[in-house]
């Protein structure tokens, strides 16, 4: 005899190999995961829309989309780069150096570019911060007027108002001692998110400390953070500094590495970062439980995007408002398909898709200073009619 | 009341012995108890305002729940559970200002039903909890508030699944979680069943993280193995609390045949047509009444029938129909109107069979045997709240299974309730909810094994080999590009939704299978008893577009269904041939029938694509020798093919620990894939659910069980207990048990032969 099982064990069906229970069970495992695997690789957050097709609507199905030529073009692009960088360092294809901290390492890419970032000055913040009578609660666009007419134009003027002297008091209070934060809050409560006054509430950040702050993901919520982008402003410049994860086990040091570079008193410039990056970095902090931190005042200009320019886009997708900005971009895949260019680098260990990742990344960073700069001026000329 | 109604019926000229049975269930006094520790004074004052004492099961699920025990309580319908769970919480939740409770519901019209009872107890408790239901309906603006204030809040486990990968958001609430309330948990089994398991697993891992240790409390209907199923849904032990105090009126359950028609007596009278007529007699008799049925277009069908015949007394405006699919508030007005006596009659589907409130029922009407004991039960128990005379009507469809029972109802009464079973082993479930996990938290190896027993370290390398999990050293980190959540799906059925319009404007949901059954072009869709004819149905995006038009007649569906072998993972051939393999199971809808009453008066074709899917399935073939050995006996041998089929999915349970209605099959004399007469065995699931796969291992023991409860059952020519099955496509027809066993005796001949070859072949 050659074995000693239990004849009841043995199935009645004769397999190529009569394998044992765990392996079996390992089997069915491995091929459950490999399907799982295809749906979760056929699952999509993004819509790809053929052109000819009527033009995108506002509906929610569409929120996330792309053009079938640019979605086809940028799988070419990336059989492309397969082949370009096949056997290359990440050194060579992104010239960076790793960076260790207390929650380990990752990998570290700095630029410089001139350009500068506009923003309004503290008087020019402060005259328009307190010349809109709006802001108290109770002043509406009729009482406002009434109350102009009787001479008071400014807050400052309604501290010697019987009626509103109280809150105009504690509004100059915070203007006044430039209580960024509070006076955001105070006009969150008052005004829409989109109102070009809380644009202009920039001029009131410290010594212009801003820093602009973009990630790229996994996905839309819940998977890791792939490559976090910071820029800072200087004079004259503009100063790019992108954490890469190489692998998923460098994620907690490419977070950290980016909180740690934000002082509570630096400002940041997001893009839809409010609902977005700044809420993803926090999920990824408890994820890890890791202790960090991220309540730095938050200029979120999609809110303001949308106000001065969707009359004239399609959409505010930053590609389509880049394209109105007249900016160009040499290298670009969109950005819903970052996660899939990523997955390759993953699988294939081949550097060529992280080359336009962290391309289109660094650009986003520098278009979000352009258009800050931008809104700015629009708001500058648009000035006195609202 | 009710004996008069009874004598009433009997007596009338129209009365033609349709009532097989009266099995007089007794009235019983109420037990009452003390508690072993008093209560804080602010729910002690509840207890005095509301005259509440306390009856013997509550104060014992009280007692052990405040001594910090997990409970499950199981007493019957409408005795008084919910006090039972909310004390202990309330006590908790005053002694401690920070505790906090979640409450998990299978439905969402059950939270709602359930946040006015919390809401009421909080304001006279005097304690800050601001109960709140955080669901999908839930507005986004509120959830912060919600997640950060509330102390007491209700979901469902779709919910759950969804939020647990932001449990930073949740942070403050799970922190001070004390208490888990899971109602209703004997709808937690079969394939559902298993999938919440894990979600309540990933729950408590994420409780661990926060430090808290939250108690459980559940409640469930009358199972078979309510410790066991505890213990398996939560991993936790429990005390049990099963001895029912509260206090009964007697309850008169009636088993009812319609009457054959004509003198052959072969044809009986429709079930539909003799409940309408019983729930009009019900109303005219001011019985208030809930009628359950098994489908949702019959509750509207005899909602309509039962108006018309109620229009000549003016009565009919106190009839409507309740059933999933409507809008949340066409929902409450109803649940409302029915608490307030406004309504005398509603028909339901198993909508109404959970714990909703709607008051104290005089009568309650089951249109055809809803399946399980436990359904029948928890319907029946939705009659006779207080203490008053009750009446409960079985009323039978012509099917076999229904028969049955009407022929041996002492057989009914003395049947123990079905087990609720999960599976804590499925690995397709595991393997899902484990890479969710891995999306919650990092995996520890070593120290999530508390709450994965098993198949952890298996699924962890499973998943890294397609690169859905990383190692870092913080743990295994899921990498892949989909959000999880959305990747598992709790009832691993596909959720496409169909929107009805009228007029532009919502009328109501669907599922898509439903929507190919009501609301294809030319269907009459039925909505709270008024009649809409389907105009379109648009498959992308799922719209259907219906226009009120007011008809007398209402359509049917009628689909083939198609079993095909895709793939065959593991086949043998010698001698005897057992396969499995991905099946391709095509539902055609091919024509709608026109009816009024029970008459055809129309067939129009359908020209709608299939509905496919993909699933995983075991198959094996009746070689043409036994067959001929049958028909030379001149025997059937497709119903005896037919009723192995069923007997072999009855018995599947016990070793895939599923349930019944998470597994499909088909039985043909001649399969196009095999040539041969065939027996395919599927799990119900879109992808495979690791049910066959189980099965298959097991096929030679699985014919010998099957074989056994044929051969052991005690009837003559079939019962409920052997070859009928409650969700049978062709009404149970046709089924031959002396050939079923015939089949079986000879497949496990084979089976030896074959086996004795296969030693030979091997020594």
């Amino acid at each position: 005899m050659t074995f000693t099982k239990d004849p009841m064990d043995v199935p009645a069906v004769q397999r190529e190999n009569n394998c044992e229970k765990g392996d079996k069970e390992k089997w069915s495992l491995f091929r459950a995961a490999e399907s799982l695997r295809k749906r979760i690789g056929q699952a999509k957050e993004y819509q790809v829309i053929t052109e000819k097709e009527s033009e995108p609507q506002s509906s929610p199905v569409f929120e996330n989309w792309l053009w079938r030529s640019d979605y086809d073009e940028a799988l070419k692009f990336e059989k492309q780069l397969l082949k370009q960088y096949k056997g290359k360092t990440l050194e060579e294809a992104l010239p960076g150096k790793i960076l260790s901290n207390e929650q380990g390492q990752c990998y570290k890419i700095s630029t410089s570019c001139i350009t500068k970032l506009k923003t309004a000055n503290y008087e020019e913040s402060k005259q328009l911060l307190v010349s809109d009578l709006k802001v108290l609660p109770g002043i509406g666009p009729v009482s406002e007027q009434l109350l102009k007419k009787q001479g008071y134009t400014t807050v400052e003027d309604l501290t010697r108002h019987p009626k509103w002297k109280k809150q105009a008091y504690d509004y100059m209070k915070l203007v006044d001692t430039k209580e960024t934060s509070s006076v955001q809050k105070w006009l969150w409560q008052r005004l829409p998110k989109s109102h070009p006054l809380l644009h202009y509430l920039a001029g009131f950040c410290q010594d212009q400390n801003f820093a602009i702050v973009d990630i790229e993901t996994l996905g839309l919520s819940e998977r890791p953070i792939i490559l976090l982008g910071v820029a800072k402003p200087t004079k004259d410049h503009i100063c790019t500094t992108q954490f890469l994860l190489r692998d998923i086990p460098d994620e907690p040091s490419a977070i950290w590495a980016l909180i740690t570079q934000l002082d509570p008193n630096i400002s940041l410039i997001t893009y839809n970062g409010k609902s977005f990056d700044i809420p993803y970095i926090k999920q990824r902090l408890a994820y890890y439980g890791i202790n960090g931190y991220i309540d730095n005042i938050n200029f979120d200009i999609l809110h303001f995007t949308r106000r001065a320019l969707k009359p004239k886009l399609t959409d505010c997708k930053l590609e389509t408002v880049e394209k109105y900005l007249g900016i160009t971009r040499d290298i670009n895949i969109p950005g819903a398909l970052v996660p899939h260019f990523y997955d390759t680098y993953l699988r294939t260990q081949n550097v060529g898709p992280l080359v336009p990742i962290v391309e289109h990344n660094r650009q986003d960073l520098l278009t979000l200073s352009t258009l800050f700069s931008k809104l700015y001026e629009e708001w500058t000329i648009d000035r006195g009619i609202h | 009341m009710i004996e008069e109604f009874i004598k009433n019926i009997k007596q009338s000229g129209s009365y033609k012995r349709q009532i097989v049975h009266i099995e007089e269930l007794p009235a019983h006094n109420a037990i009452f108890s003390e508690l072993e520790e008093p209560l804080p004074e602010n729910l002690q004052n509840i207890l005095i305002n509301r005259k509440i004492q306390f009856y013997l099961h509550q104060a014992q699920a009280i007692n052990k729940a405040i001594s910090g025990k997990n409970v499950v309580i199981t007493t019957p319908t409408a005795s008084g559970k919910t006090l039972a769970f909310n004390i202990p919480v309330l006590n908790t939740l005053t002694r401690d200002k920070k505790a906090t409770a979640l409450y998990i519901y299978p439905t969402k019209a059950l939270t709602n039903d359930q946040l006015k009872v919390l809401k009421e107890l909080e304001k006279e408790s005097k304690i800050k909890a601001d109960p709140n239901i955080y669901d999908g309906d839930t507005p986004q603006h509120q959830r912060a508030n919600i997640r950060e204030n509330s102390r007491i809040i209700l979901t469902n486990p779709y919910g759950l699944h969804q939020y647990l990968p932001r449990h930073d958001l949740w942070r403050i609430f799970l922190q001070n979680l004390k208490f888990i309330v899971i109602d209703e948990a004997h709808i937690y089994r079969g394939v559902f069943g298993s999938n919440v398991a894990m979600v309540i697993r990933r729950l408590l891992r994420i409780c661990n993280y926060y430090h808290a240790n939250p108690q459980i409390i559940l409640s469930s209907a009358t199972i078979a193995n309510p410790q066991e199923h505890a213990q398996k849904l939560t991993g936790k032990e429990f005390e049990i609390i099963s001895d029912d105090g509260s206090p009964r009126g007697k309850k008169s359950f009636i088993f009812w045949n319609p009457p054959f028609i004509g003198s052959a007596n072969t044809i009986r009278r429709s079930t539909h047509q003799e409940t309408k007529d019983l729930l009009t007699l019900n109303v005219l008799q001011k019985l208030q009444t809930l009628c359950f049925t098994t489908s949702r277009q019959m509750a509207e069908l005899i909602t309509r029938w039962t108006k018309e015949d109620l229009r000549k007394s003016k009565q009919d405006n106190v009839v409507t129909a309740y059933r999933a699919g409507y809008l949340p508030q066409e929902r409450r007005d109803i649940e409302n109107r029915l608490k307030s006596k406004q309504l005398i009659g509603v028909v339901s589907t198993n909508a109404l069979e959970l714990g909703i409130d709607i008051g104290s029922l005089d009568s309650v009407i089951i249109s055809g045997y809803p399946g399980t004991v436990i359904s029948t039960w928890q319907q029946a128990g939705r009659a006779g709240r207080s203490n008053a005379d009750s009446l409960v009507t079985l009323v039978a469809f012509q099917n076999p299974l229904d028969q049955y029972f009407m022929k041996h109802p002492v057989d009914f009464f003395g049947r123990p309730h079905e087990q609720a079973i999960i599976n804590l082993h499925n690995l397709c479930i595991t393997l899902g909810h484990i890479m969710c996990a891995a999306s919650e938290l990092p995996i520890n190896d070593e120290s999530d094994k508390q709450f994965f027993p098993e198949l952890l370290t298996l699924s962890i390398q499973a998943l890294e080999q397609e690169k859905l999990v990383r190692n870092t050293p913080r743990g295994w980190v899921y990498s892949g590009t989909a959000r999880t959540a959305e990747m598992v799906n709790l009832t691993n059925i596909s959720s496409k939704t169909v929107t009805v319009l009228c007029n532009g404007k919502l009328l109501e949901t669907l599922t898509l299978n439903k929507a190919y059954e009501e609301a294809h072009i030319g269907a009459v869709l039925l909505h709270q008893g008024e009649t809409f004819i389907c105009e379109s149905l648009n498959l992308d995006p799922l719209i259907a577009n219906v226009k009120k038009k007011d008809v007398d007649y209402y359509t049917e569906a009628l689909k083939d269904v198609e079993v095909t072998i895709a793939k065959t993972y593991e086949k043998s051939d010698k001698g005897i041939t057992v396969g499995l393999g991905e099946l391709l199971i095509t539902e055609s809808y091919h024509t709608y029938l026109t009816k009024t009453g029970d008459t055809v008066i129309n067939r129009t074709p359908l020209d709608l694509p299939p509905l496919t899917f993909s699933t995983v399935g075991l198959w094996f073939i009746v070689p043409g020798n036994i067959r001929e050995v049958i028909d030379d006996q001149g025997l059937d041998f497709n119903g005896g093919l037919h009723a192995v089929e069923h007997a072999m999915i009855a018995m599947s349970p016990i070793f895939a620990m599923c349930d019944r209605w998470d597994i499909g099959g088909l039985s043909t004399s001649l399969h196009p894939d095999t040539n041969a007469s065939t027996i395919f065995i599927y799990d119900g699931f879109e992808g495979g659910i690791g049910i066959s796969e189980t099965l298959h291992s097991k096929i030679k023991q699985l014919w010998e069980k099957t074989l056994e409860l044929i051969n052991t059952c005690e009837c003559k020519e079939g019962c409920p207990s052997c070859i009928y099955s409650p969700k049978c496509g062709s009404e149970n027809e046709p089924l031959d048990k002396k050939v079923a066993i015939i089949i079986l005796k000879e497949m496990l001949k084979l089976h030896a032969a074959n086996y004795r070859t296969a030693r030979k072949r091997r020594v």
